[in-house]
Order: structure tokens, then C-alpha cells, then sequence
């Protein structure tokens, strides 16, 4: 099948196209490795990076294999608007997180991690849940991204997915763990550059081998009425709210983002995380008008896998040359996410774990460093693994899921109000995970009065989502209004609808639930925190520096 | 008319693309330049 639908590379071509890529790599990161790193540096940089890394390393790490399939899909499923709502939507996840990551590095300047933050502010417990979350998270994304270099490679090449998953895993971690996120950081800098490059050349080049705009607009005849549609609902329900819910929970929960956050010089947080919300929704929405290209050329999916568009698309119309920088697009994609999730387990591990719940005031800086480079080691060794033998995560990904949508509350509201408790942070993301998987499986029937009520829950979570965008960027008062607005006007439509949406009606109740049951319990405690004992709970490791804190 | 909206659509996001990376490329250029000044590690 290959053979006859994909342009084939000899073995030796795509050996020595990911050994210059991998080889050219960690040569790079020859060039800041130090016989002996320390490991503040090694988790955030000593929180010196600049602007032009800082958004370059950001955006290289947000976009990863799947955004570009992803978004093909999108653009070929539901036509003009497809690239919009899937790219877009992503594009605002690191923009939203801004204004709540100033407030994060405000009350915590020295973090590595949020976990760190939140275990200052409510101790062990509501930490790991988050830390296990991020741990989860980063895990799903590694086997991911290995999976797509072995999907790239059986597609392209001789050589078995197998080989595609082991390379990879390698290959990133070679690079990586002597110097974990400086060396993730500067590589993150020159794959984007390679990334953006490809994607310029690339998504016109397609389009004039296709004919031009003119077979664009004869094509337009191919699309159905709903894909011409800029403002398509079926693409607006099935693509862009879905997406537009995770928003925030994948920003909050995942720590390849924070821990840029904490990494990044302070004063240069803002045009970072515009640079790269913006860079990032240009390539990715870009390469997804490769997909609807393909619609409109009426080209049709080899197996009817989605994941075949772009690669069928680049093999049918491109030259070798221009396949084999789609080769290196992809697979810069996915290492410059995979090193971010090495890097962000092992600062997990190193903080979370080892410095805050077994060393507990005594952290050896040595000790950490080794428990780092430990960590990024077996995290490859399980993403290799479950990507090797295709182990089916879908379970693993809803409950993530939930639970990055149960803490959103919680963790933002924990950062801002001083009655939020320790009680309060862990009954609500339990009830909200709960309550996500009682409506995500249909536990209960989705009829009359349950269904209504769900369906009143989830009203809240979507006025909770929008009320926590308005507060991030407008104030309190903004955000409360507009929260309770939304909430209102939501629950006037979604009543009797939503339930033929269980995804999104579950995702929505983890963020209603939670928030309900966070601020109740937190108002039945009189207690309140006082913020500045934050930034003395959170420290640096290496003693040079913390001796100087001190 | 509608062909260069279609073409315009197509193209605008490897135009933003390239702004993207000429600021992030001089944007680095600078951190290098900063960085050598104060006698510091780039990362």
C-alpha cells in the first residue's frame, strides 16, 4: 500500500535524515553543556530566559505532531472553518494562561513548578494531585509523539514503526538529559526555526502545485453547504467548543507551559506569550489549509485514516525535496514537545516529589539532579513502550482530561482568594472528576430530570470558563458578571440540548462541579491565607543562590 | 473576487508566519548580544 500511495525514501536516506536532525541537535546542545549543571538551571534556567527564546521555545513546545494532523482533519472534515477552530482555539490556550502566570511568578518567583506554588499554598496533597496530572499528561504526550515518528517513518520508509518509536526515543533523550531545559530551550529555538521555514515554503507550494486559487474556487462546488460555512455550527459544536472548553484546562494542567512560565524573564512574560500565540496559530491553522485543500481537490484519505491527508497530499504533489523537509517538520514537531515533557517530568520529580515530600528541607542539589535525569530516562522508556505495542490510552486521556478541567478552579482561585482551603481544593476536584465520569459513561440516564440538571451544571462550567477568561484579562468584577451572564444565558440553551453532546457535557460539568463545590467549602472555613508566606515557602535548590535568598 | 479571498485565506497564515519568524530570530539575536554583554549563559 505504501508504495503505490506514498513517496518512498531508501532506508539509508531517512537513517541519515534523522541522524543529521538528532546528531545536528545534541551537537547544539554541545555548546551550553556543563560538566556540572546545577539544578535550578537545569529546571527553569535560573528564570533568565529572554524574549526571542523564550516565545521560540514556547511555540516549538505547544506545537507537537498531532496539531498538524489535527488540524488537517479539522479543515477536511468541516471545510473552511476546520483550520480555524482547531488552531485558533489552541493558539488561545498559552495567551489565556498569560494573565494568571503573572499572577503564579508574582507570588512565586522562584517556582519550578506550579505544583511547587500550590503545595506553599495548601500543602502535599493538593499538590500531587496536580503534579500526577502533569505527570499523566506529559506521559500521554510522549507516547504520542512517538507514535507519530514511527507512523512517519512505516509511511515513508522500509523501516518498521518500531524502529520510527525507538529512534525517537532516543534521539530526544540524547539531547536532553545532561542538561534537561536548557538544552530543551535551545534546541526548542532551532527546530522552530526549522518548523517555521518548512511551513512557509510548504502550504503555498502545495497550493500552486494543486493549480492555484482558481482550482481553489472550482473547488469550492466540492464543499456541502455546512463546510462552506465560516460560521459552520457543526464545526462550532464538534470541533471548536470542545476545544474552546479545554482551553484553560490544558494550559493550567500541563507543565511544559508553566514551567516556561517560571523560566522566562519576568519582565519579558508578555510579548513571549503574544509571540508565541500567535506563532502558534499561524502555523498550525496554515498547515491545516493543507487538509482543506484536500477537500476541495475532492482527494480522499488512503484507508479513510486522516492521518494520511498530509503526508498523501506532500507525496502526490510535492517534490522529494519538499518531502523530505515535511520529514524534518514533523519530526521537529514532535521532539520539541517530547523534550519538554522530559523536561517537565523530571522538574516534577525533582521539586514535587523528591524536594518537597521526601527530602522535605533538605534537598540535595546532586541527589535531584540524578532523580532528574532518572526520570527523563524511565519516562522514555514507558513512552517508547506504550507507543511501541499501540497501547489503547483512551481511558487514560478522558481521566486526564476531567481532571485537568476539575483543577482549573481550584488552582486559579486558590491563587487569588484567601479563603480557598485545602479541604476545599481536594473535595472539589474529586466531586468534579466524579461527577465528569458519571456523565462522560452515562452512569446515569440522561433523561428528565437528571439530564437537566447536568445540563444546569455544565451551564455553570461554561459560565465558569468564560468568567475566568474575563477575570484573567478585565479584572474580578469583569469576570464574575460576565461568568454569571454567560452561565445564565447557557442554561437557557443548553437545557434539553447538551445531552446529545456527552463529551463536552461531561468536560463542562468537571469545571461546574468543581467550582461549586471549591467555593462552598470554602466558605464554610473562616480561615484565611496569607499570600506572602508563598514566596517564602518556594526557594531555590542550588546553594549558591540560596544562601544569598537568604 | 472570491478566488483571491480563497488564495488570500490559504496565505495569510505563512505570511504571519514569516513576521513570527523574523521577530523571534531578532528577538534571539539580541538575547545572544545581551547575554555575551552581561557575561552570562544564553539558557
Amino acid at each position: 500500500m505504501n508504495e503505490e500511495n506514498f513517496y518512498q525514501f531508501s532506508t539509508l536516506t531517512v537513517l541519515a535524515l534523522l541522524v543529521a536532525f538528532y546528531g545536528g541537535t545534541y551537537l547544539l546542545t554541545l555548546l551550553i553543556k556543563k560538566k556540572k549543571e546545577n539544578t535550578d538551571a537545569f529546571m527553569v534556567s535560573n528564570h533568565q530566559i529572554g524574549f526571542g527564546l523564550g516565545a521560540a521555545s514556547m511555540t516549538a513546545t505547544w506545537i507537537w505532531a498531532a496539531s498538524f494532523y489535527g488540524a488537517a482533519t479539522s479543515g477536511y472534515t468541516y471545510g473552511i472553518s476546520g483550520p480555524l477552530h482547531y488552531g485558533l482555539w489552541g493558539a488561545l490556550m498559552i495567551l489565556f494562561i498569560y494573565p494568571f502566570g503573572r499572577r503564579f511568578r508574582k507570588l512565586a518567583p522562584n517556582a519550578h513548578t506550579l505544583g511547587e506554588l500550590i503545595h506553599a499554598r495548601h500543602g502535599s496533597s493538593s499538590q500531587l494531585i496536580l503534579a500526577s496530572s502533569n505527570i499523566l499528561g506529559s506521559i500521554i504526550s510522549l507516547m504520542v509523539n512517538f507514535t507519530a515518528s514511527g507512523a512517519l517513518v512505516s509511511v515513508l520508509s522500509p523501516l518498521s514503526f518500531q524502529a520510527g518509536v525507538v529512534i525517537a526515543g532516543a534521539g530526544v533523550l540524547s539531547y536532553t538529559l545532561w542538561s534537561g531545559f536548557r538544552a530543551s530551550v535551545l534546541t526548542d529555538f532551532a527546530q522552530l526555526m526549522a518548523m517555521m521555514a518548512v511551513a512557509i515554503l510548504i502550504i503555498p507550494a502545495v497550493m500552486f502545485a494543486l493549480g492555484g486559487p482558481g482550482t481553489l474556487s472550482d473547488g469550492m462546488s466540492l464543499l456541502t453547504p455546512e463546510q462552506a460555512n465560516l460560521f459552520s455550527m457543526d464545526a462550532i459544536l464538534n470541533q471548536g467548543a470542545p476545544f474552546f472548553v479545554a482551553v484553560l484546562a490544558y494550559a493550567i494542567g500541563n507543565q511544559t507551559i508553566s514551567q516556561r512560565l517560571f523560566a522566562v524573564r519576568e519582565d519579558h512574560i508578555k510579548p513571549t506569550f503574544i509571540t508565541a500565540t500567535i506563532g502558534y496559530g499561524a502555523i498550525v491553522i496554515g498547515l491545516g489549509m493543507i487538509g482543506l485543500m484536500a477537500l476541495m481537490t475532492g482527494m480522499e484519505p488512503i484507508d479513510g485514516d486522516m492521518n494520511n491527508l498530509i503526508p498523501q497530499m506532500v507525496s502526490m504533489y510535492l517534490s522529494p525535496v519538499f518531502i523530505g523537509l515535511f520529514f524534518i517538520l514533523v519530526i521537529g514537531s514532535l521532539s520539541s514537545t517530547a523534550d519538554s515533557d522530559l523536561s517537565a517530568m523530571s522538574a516534577i520529580v525533582m521539586a514535587d516529589v523528591y524536594g518537597k515530600n521526601i527530602a522535605k528541607h533538605k534537598p540535595d542539589p546532586t541527589k535531584m539532579l540524578f532523580i532528574g535525569r532518572l526520570t527523563m530516562i524511565v519516562a522514555t522508556l514507558i513512552g517508547v513502550i506504550l507507543a511501541s505495542f499501540s497501547m489503547d490510552i483512551l481511558i487514560m486521556l478522558v481521566f486526564v482530561g476531567a481532571l485537568w478541567g476539575a483543577i482549573v478552579f481550584p488552582v486559579i482561585a486558590s491563587c487569588f482568594w484567601d479563603r480557598v482551603t485545602n479541604t476545599a481544593f481536594t473535595s472539589a476536584v474529586i466531586a468534579g472528576l466524579v461527577m465528569f465520569c458519571v456523565a462522560r459513561f452515562e452512569l446515569m440516564p440522561l433523561v428528565g430530570v437528571v439530564g437537566g440538571l447536568f445540563e444546569l451544571l455544565a451551564a455553570v462550567g461554561g459560565g465558569v470558563v468564560l468568567g475566568l477568561m474575563a477575570f484573567g484579562f478585565c479584572g474580578r468584577r469583569v469576570g464574575v458578571i460576565f461568568g454569571a451572564l454567560s452561565a445564565i444565558v447557557l442554561a437557557y440553551f443548553c437545557v434539553g440540548f447538551l445531552r446529545d453532546y456527552t463529551v463536552l457535557l461531561a468536560s463542562l460539568m468537571a469545571y461546574g462541579v468543581s467550582t461549586i463545590v471549591c467555593i462552598g467549602v470554602s466558605l464554610m472555613s473562616s480561615s484565611k491565607f496569607d499570600f506572602s508566606q508563598i514566596d517564602q515557602k518556594v526557594i531555590n535548590y542550588d546553594p549558591a543562590k540560596t544562601a544569598s535568598q537568604s | 473576487m472570491q478566488t483571491f479571498i480563497l488564495a488570500l485565506y490559504v496565505l495569510i497564515w505563512p505570511l504571519i508566519s514569516l513576521a513570527i519568524f523574523a521577530i523571534i530570530g531578532v528577538a534571539t539575536v539580541k538575547d545572544i548580544r545581551v547575554a555575551r554583554r552581561d557575561k552570562r549563559e544564553l539558557v
